[in-house]
């Protein structure tokens, strides 16, 4: 009874969403309204307006905004309730029952020191990290100009951590990110869309509200750029986090 | 030819989604999938998105690999 | 009548042809080699030679331009890294205790 109840609610909702769905313009067609306005003027107009070179960087910081806003959220909350489960549980635990069992080498096997890290591969990490760096903030702040932007520069600077964790350790790279630094550092992508939206209030009225006018390019631009370095930073000190707390010393 | 590469390009994506998910060998599945990434960030560069394809390099192949290493090597290599 | 594109043009298809060249051999080498060193040995080869020389291969074809000078940095980067990996890898194989081939273990 009670299944048949909610049965019947499901197809009474059902109804009205899939007649909804059936008068959307067919996908792809170039008669759609996205394609004969809204595309058009992204395309045409989107660069003076949005105030960035790069039309994606406009569409998602800009026009899109607070879709970002809800995404970056969405995707910082994930990371952060990863990042709690990995560290109430005292580290990752190792399933030592379950790794097949040291073949037996001689009886100094146990007492060999850990492997020293290779002289080579420290050098080369050593030379090339810094230009790594380098790149990931070239990604972050050119991101409205060329290809890239916060998420794929904080990407980046995450993967410069790792790379130094796993060279060097975790007890060398731990310290560089103090715990209550990391703690204010991996908030930062949400933290700067709230602070960039009171700006928008205070432009336009608007929460995320960019200046319309046209001699405030640069403070569209700046914005955008604020947006784009808390989204990087972020990303880069959760990844940076989570790693380390799945690495051992 | 354009049409050619993206063909190729898809074909490779499938076999090696695929090979994915018939894997028992969960290393063998990490590595594979950091070439699906890979595979498919040539294809959006090729398709003319290149912020999705550096996304794509950067956390398809680079972060979320070395997480499943890392992951696999606290745990256990096979599937049951 | 040899002309300066024609030169380029030997040069590009020179260093393109040594790239595939080393490709080819190293993913055979991938295939074919019996044990995991010899096999890491064929994989850094055709990273650092081939990729590296193909790099520099598109860089003499697009000329004196800002994008030439980021294939030659690309190309030094795939030359550093590339053989790092590999005795990375092959210097953790012995560490751990992989046996390697012989020909009397056949």
């Amino acid at each position: 009874m009670k299944n048949a109840a909610v049965a019947s609610l499901l197809v009474i909702f059902a109804i009205p969403l899939l007649i909804a769905v059936a008068e959307l313009p067919p996908f792809g067609d170039p008669d759609a309204p996205i394609h004969t306005h809204i595309s058009a003027r992204y395309i045409e107009q989107g660069v003076e307006e949005a105030g960035a070179e790069n039309l994606v960087t406009g569409v998602l910081l800009n026009y899109r905004g607070f879709d970002t806003f809800g995404e970056v959220t969405v995707i910082f909350t994930a990371l952060a309730a990863a990042l709690a489960v990995l560290l109430t549980s005292g580290g990752v635990q190792y399933f030592q029952e379950d790794r097949p069992p040291a073949p037996p080498k001689g009886a100094d096997e146990s007492e060999r020191p850990p492997t020293p890290v290779s002289p080579v591969v420290l050098f080369v990490v050593r030379l090339l990290a810094p230009f790594i760096g380098i790149f990931a903030a070239f990604v972050i702040l050119h991101g409205h100009v060329t290809p890239g932007g916060g998420f794929q520069g904080g990407a980046i600077l995450g993967a410069m951590f790792i790379v130094l964790t796993i060279v060097l350790g975790a007890g060398k790279v731990r310290p560089r990110l103090p715990e209550p630094l990391a703690r204010w550092l991996q908030g930062a992508a949400p933290l700067s869309f709230v602070l960039i939206g009171a700006l928008g209030v205070a432009f336009t009225g608007f929460y995320l509200g960019f200046p319309p006018e046209h001699s405030l390019h640069l403070v569209r631009e700046l914005m955008m750029v604020v947006l784009e370095i808390g989204i990087g930073v972020g990303g880069a000190a959760i990844f940076a986090r989570i790693f380390l707390a799945m690495e051992a010393d | 030819m354009s049409m050619a590469f993206d063909i190729f390009l898809l074909l490779f994506l499938i076999g090696t989604a695929l090979a994915v998910a018939h894997s028992k060998d969960l290393l063998a599945a990490a590595i594979l999938f950091s070439s699906y990434s890979l595979v498919l960030c040539l294809l959006w560069q090729h398709r003319g998105a290149p912020d999705v394809a550096m996304t794509e390099a950067a956390v398809g192949a680079g972060i979320t690999t070395v997480l499943f290493l890392v992951t696999i090597g606290r745990t256990k290599r096979r599937e049951k | 009548m040899i002309s300066y594109e024609g030169i380029i043009n030997a040069i590009v298809v020179v260093l393109v042809g040594f790239g595939a060249f080393f490709f080819l051999v190293g993913t055979i080498g991938l295939v074919r080699l019996p044990d995991f060193y010899s096999r890491t040995h064929a994989a850094t080869k055709c990273d650092t030679l081939g990729a590296g020389s193909i790099l520099l291969a598109l860089a003499v074809f697009n000329g004196l331009e800002p994008s030439s000078v980021k294939m030659i940095a690309l190309a030094a980067l795939v030359l550093l890294s590339s053989p790092t990996s590999g005795h990375a890898l092959a210097r953790a194989a012995h560490r751990t205790g992989l046996d390697y081939w012989r020909l009397d273990k056949e």
